[in-house]
């Protein structure tokens, strides 16, 4: 079984706490108090308990009252009151103003609190279930809002502009013209398809399971380097790997050349354009288990204001191109997957450097 | 009344596509397109020569890098009025979010809004607006 569930238990009569300590305390972790500021501070040390038992006769605060108090300070314990007077009137103020879960009847027995224990268990799960499930839900309503702002930019805008194209197509007879305008439609549907890459790289890093294989980085970036090498050499950008790995290293070959991709094509394309001696950096480590990778570039850099943002879905810190906003957002959900970590740093008109720690699987 | 058009869209595409269209309506208008709205605006400004008998008309893009739209409409406000007044804002764009359409519209500079893609027919309304003006 796992923890014993944790259960606070305030009377003003020690013996009463005693008895029910010692009736309790094998199945459960039993804390109590004498007093109102004694269950307060047991609260604030103990942010995991999950039932709160409380006796409606003290001197001074009344048991509702404490409830009353706590169900906003400390909403997640589940309230139950203990009494010997069931007259109505406190009946209706525990439940209207205490907002409790049950109420046992003094004397009483094992079975009675045992019962409600785990009732109120059951309920607390439920609770704290919901709790996850919501802000889940939450956030996966403001990504598909982000999704359906962008949806009309990003894939609309190509679809018409190649629209516009054809209907102008009809008017043009000379070739030359035609040509021109063939390949701007090429490069509009390029970055269409680029979109709907990352898209699709969005979605399944949300799903899936990992594939786990031995790593090898060299063999890994000798794969990749072929994409970048022809932006290297049309664009001046001098490219260099150095890779140092004597050791297995495991994990998924899929969301790791992800966060390849996405940080080299992001280092080559934010570069500055007015710079020589431009450069893009890439050194892998590989140390007792843990590959260190670095991409350092010298392009524009990041404003430190936006730094904070740049992970965030369909954020774009610097227009100089045309990004999707889907980048580092999926380099982060890549890393997330493998249990990496990621660091910025950036000095504006330098460069960027990203630093990314990933454990072997 | 003499007639020119500035054509402000990030995508090289849509420029082309609006310069061919107006080239193709009728030559003699003038056309000018530019990638980046910042550029289009230092060019609106160092343009001071005030010519009552001429008119622009801006084809302006809302979502662009560095400058959007709607930056750029809050910068041409700022502009002198007899400057303005040569020029007719109307926004081209291939957005379906109606808070953004809405917000647009509600700067005094625009004159008008599009949805993409520009078409003969949608520019040949545009040209008898503006003439009547």
């Amino acid at each position: 079984m796992s923890e014993k569930v944790k259960i606070l238990y305030i009377d003003d009569e020690p013996d009463n706490l005693v008895g029910f300590k010692a009736s309790l305390r094998l199945d459960y972790h039993i804390l109590t108090a004498v007093n109102i500021p004694q269950a307060m501070s047991c609260l604030g040390n103990h942010p995991d308990i999950k039932v709160i038992f409380c006796d409606q006769r003290m001197p001074g605060t009344t048991g509702v009252e404490f409830f009353e108090e706590i169900r906003v300070s400390y909403p997640l314990p589940v309230r139950i009151l203990l009494t010997a007077y069931t007259d109505v009137e406190s009946i209706i103020n525990a439940i209207n103003r205490g907002n409790i879960f049950r109420y046992v009847k003094k004397p009483w027995t094992e079975a009675d609190i045992v019962s409600a224990i785990d009732e109120a268990n059951k309920f607390y799960m439920a609770n704290s279930m919901l709790a996850i499930k919501n802000d889940e839900l939450q956030k996966a309503y403001n990504e598909l809002n982000k999704f359906a702002y962008s949806v009309s930019h990003d894939i609309r805008g190509p679809l018409s502009g190649i629209l516009g194209a054809i209907n102008i197509a009809r008017e043009i007879d000379d070739v030359e013209e035609m040509r021109e305008m063939l390949f701007l439609m090429e490069k509009s549907l390029k970055k269409l398809d680029t979109y709907i890459i990352s898209m699709h790289d969005y979605y399944s890093l949300q799903r899936g399971e990992l594939k786990i294989t031995d790593i090898d980085f060299t063999k890994l970036l000798d794969e990749l380097k072929p994409i970048y090498s022809v932006f290297s050499k049309t664009s001046q950008v001098e490219f260099n790997i150095q890779i140092n790995q004597q050791e297995v290293f495991r994990s998924d070959e899929v969301p790791l050349k992800l966060i390849f991709n996405n940080l080299l094509s992001n280092a080559f394309k934010y570069q500055d354009k007015k710079r020589s001696n431009k450069s893009v950096d890439v050194t892998v480590d590989v140390q007792k288990s843990m590959a260190t990778i670095y991409i350092k570039d010298t392009g524009i850099g990041i404003l430190g204001s936006h730094i904070g943002e740049i992970f965030n879905l369909f954020y774009r810190a610097n227009s100089q191109e045309v990004g999707s906003g889907f980048g580092l957002y999926n380099v982060k959900s890549a890393l997330l997957k493998l249990n990496g970590q990621i660091e910025v740093n950036s000095v504006m008109h330098q460069g960027t450097t990203f630093k990314v720690t990933i454990p072997s699987i | 009344m003499e007639l020119s058009f500035i054509v402000i869209d990030d995508s090289e595409l849509d420029c082309f596509i609006a310069r061919k269209i107006i080239e193709h309506t009728d030559a003699n208008l003038h056309v000018k397109t530019f990638q980046n709205a910042q550029l289009a605006l230092e060019t609106i400004r160092e343009n001071d020569a005030v010519d009552s008998d001429a008119i622009t008309i801006i084809l302006l893009d809302l979502q662009m890098p560095l400058m959007n739209g709607f930056e750029f409409v809050e910068e041409f406000e700022k502009l002198p009025p007899e400057v303005k007044k040569m020029y007719m804002v109307v926004v081209v764009s291939s957005t379906r979010n109606n808070k953004d359409i809405f917000r647009i519209l509600t700067y005094r500079a625009v004159h008008s809004r599009l949805e993409k893609p520009l078409t003969r027919e949608k520019l040949l309304s545009l040209i008898a607006e503006a003439r009547s003006r």
